[in-house]
């Protein structure tokens, strides 16, 4: 009985086994066929079923089968690499700022604009057709947005700060004379009023006396940071002009999204559609009617 | 016999006298002849013959005493006056100093303001066209060479730097206009070799900085410079410079050579119809002045020289650098070494 037991499972275990090689030779040949007629819209279909059925064909709950998928997870570079090609020039007219470098196979870096400066933006996800933003730099342009409104630039008030301190600076440096006059009219009352200290000192000339000892160290104190004022402006000056091109960076930005978007709110939106988008300019439509039919 | 001498060495004499008195009317003859020449002619060769002539003409005479006359460097007025005339251009028009007898030309619409010359070159021969507050020679004439060439550095002084408070642009266009014009009529008609310098219009043309390295800081500048502008500065698709885009198609681009291992910045101007000049952009868009004045230390284009057969040996060498100084305001005699280094080089590669 047990030998049977086993036949029978050993029959069920190879008609299982069968039936998932069938389905994996299925799967592989559905690939190259799709692979062979450039048809992304297949392989997209083939490659996430799921998210297919649900973002384009709008029929919720059809699961993914793991045991065919990760068939080709060796594979994802070279897929990825493979499916760029009509994603990247679709996205040239989509968003016609962003400028894609493959910094190796199937990897894609993405930079905002084509300006004299301009940042790295973060990775496009090509077997996901995402944008995998840097979040700092995101994070940078929507408060430059948020800013914005109130006619106001992302490093405007660092650049406000560090102007009224160059001009304090400034200040110092031009009153280097002034300063060493008054040090030296001190000086004398020091001198005068030390000659009627000693012993029988008044508090009213202690405190007369501490109050001038006081003043020289201030202006000390602003000497000794004259000496060093024009360096520090200097470098300030490097720091503001950083600054600014920070500013202008993300005035491109917001100016090409809004030529091409309208608004930052419309841009995002066109980012989480971008699956459907994308694969509906492909057709997706004439997939999905394949899709039914199986 | 004594006195037989003495009659036929006073006929002498006086025959010798009246001999050199002919001489000097044959010469004031020729000088009428030549005057109405250049006055008169339609021909634009026998203008340039006329003028020429006059130059080698000398009126010194012991005997015979003319009148005031004018200048070479008035008849080199004449030359350029005549030439705009004969070709309908109209907007320089010629007067007289009348304590002087100096002529000077006005040009519309700056005929209040200031007054054109030549001044001859005493070192090299030809003429710098120069206006007559600050005597910027504007462009240099050599009618022996055969060459026009326009100096960057007066240009921008000139009317960058000084007459774009007082002018438009176009005003300003209107007052160089002659100018180009009579280096074009030269090159067409007589075939002169000209260089029109920053006013070339042409999509080709090159100029490249005085300075060989250019700190990225500066196009930083710029680039900062085009916030909340309708202007955009690009970057070149070999990373070899920065492009501002300007109205209209017109496009100012900052670059090297690429493949040049020297990395040899240069202005260029790109614009579809080739209408428009470095200089033109320079009057017409306050960003790029502004910008290009406020760094010309590093920004300045050079002229380069134009280096005759004759004034190659070392004493010339001073002379030559007229027409090489930087386009900068204060130069340091090492700069003009350099510069002077720089512009043999120069003239090997061409």
């Amino acid at each position: 009985m047990a030998s049977v037991e086993q036949t029978n499972g050993a029959l069920d275990i190879s008609q299982a086994i069968n039936k998932q090689i069938a389905a994996k030779i299925k799967y592989l040949q559905e690939l190259e066929t799709a692979v062979e007629h450039h048809d992304d819209c297949k392989v997209y279909q083939l490659l996430d079923n799921q998210r297919y059925a649900a973002e384009i064909e709008h029929r919720e709950q059809q699961p993914n089968e793991q045991g065919v998928m990760n068939l080709v997870d060796d594979l994802a570079d070279q897929l990825s690499n493979f499916l760029s090609a009509n994603l990247i020039q679709y996205l040239g007219k989509a968003y016609p700022f962003f400028y894609y470098e493959e910094y190796k196979t199937g990897h894609y870096r993405i930079y905002f604009g084509n300006w004299w400066d301009r940042r790295r933006f973060g990775e496009l996800d090509v077997l996901n057709i995402r944008f995998a933003f840097d979040q700092e730099e995101y994070q940078k342009l929507a408060r430059a947005f948020e800013l914005s409104k109130q006619n106001k630039r992302y490093n405007s008030d660092r650049i406000e700060q560090i102007s009224s301190e160059n001009d304090r600076l400034q200040k110092l440096i031009d009153s280097r004379l002034e300063r060493e006059q008054k040090r030296a009219a001190l000086q004398e009352q020091l001198k005068d009023a030390s000659s009627r200290s000693g012993l029988f000192e008044s508090n009213k000339n202690r405190e007369a006396r501490q109050v001038i000892v006081e003043q020289i160290s201030k202006l000390e104190d602003e000497e000794q940071e004259s000496r060093t004022a024009a360096d520090t402006i200097k470098e300030n000056e490097r720091v503001v002009l950083d600054l600014s091109k920070e500013n202008t960076i993300l005035s491109y930005e917001q100016k090409s999204i809004i030529d091409t978007f309208g608004t930052f709110e419309d841009f995002e939106l066109a980012n989480r559609n971008l699956y459907a988008s994308y694969l509906n300019s492909l057709g997706g439509k004439k997939a999905g009617v394949s899709a039914d039919e199986q | 016999m004594s006195s037989n001498q003495m009659i036929s060495t006073a006929a002498d004499r006086v025959h010798s006298l009246s001999d050199s008195i002919a001489q000097g009317l044959e010469v004031g003859q020729r000088y009428v002849a030549l005057l109405n020449q250049l006055t008169e002619t339609k021909d634009p060769a026998e203008l340039l013959d006329a003028t020429e002539k006059l130059e080698g003409l000398s009126l010194a005479n012991a005997f015979v005493k003319f009148p005031q006359h004018y200048q070479l460097a008035d008849y080199y007025l004449l030359l350029m006056a005549r030439m705009l005339e004969l070709n309908g251009e109209n907007s320089l028009e010629i007067e007289e100093n009348e304590i002087h007898h100096q002529l000077l030309a006005k040009i519309s619409p700056m005929e209040d303001q200031e007054r054109f010359t030549f001044e001859i070159d005493p070192h090299n021969g030809g003429a710098f066209f120069a206006e007559q507050h600050h005597h910027e020679p504007l462009f240099y004439l050599n009618l022996k060479h055969q060459i026009l060439k326009f100096s960057n550095r007066a240009l921008v002084d000139f009317f960058i730097v000084r007459q774009t408070q007082k002018f438009s642009d176009l005003d300003l266009q209107a007052v160089v206009s002659p100018m180009i014009k009579f280096a074009l009529l030269l090159e067409k008609q007589l075939n002169f070799v000209i260089d029109l310098g920053i006013l070339e219009t042409g999509n080709g043309a090159r100029f490249r900085l005085q300075k060989p390295d250019l700190p990225l800081t500066i196009i930083d500048r710029l680039f900062v410079k085009t916030t909340d502008t309708d202007y955009m500065l690009l970057n070149l698709p070999q990373n070899n410079g920065a492009e501002l885009r300007l109205d209209q198609n017109v496009r100012l681009q900052l670059a090297f050579d690429p493949d040049d291992y020297a990395q040899e910045w240069s202005f260029r101007v790109l614009d579809k119809e080739e209408r428009v000049s470095f200089f033109d952009v320079l009057l017409h868009y306050p960003l790029v002045r502004e910008w290009y004045l406020d760094n010309r230390e590093f920004l300045a284009v050079r002229t380069d020289a134009m280096i005759f057969a004759n004034n190659a040996d070392q004493d010339y060498v001073g002379e030559t650098l007229t027409m090489t100084t930087p386009d900068q305001p204060t130069q340091s005699a090492e700069q003009t070494a350099e510069n002077l280094e720089n512009q043999t080089e120069v003239e090997k590669e061409d």
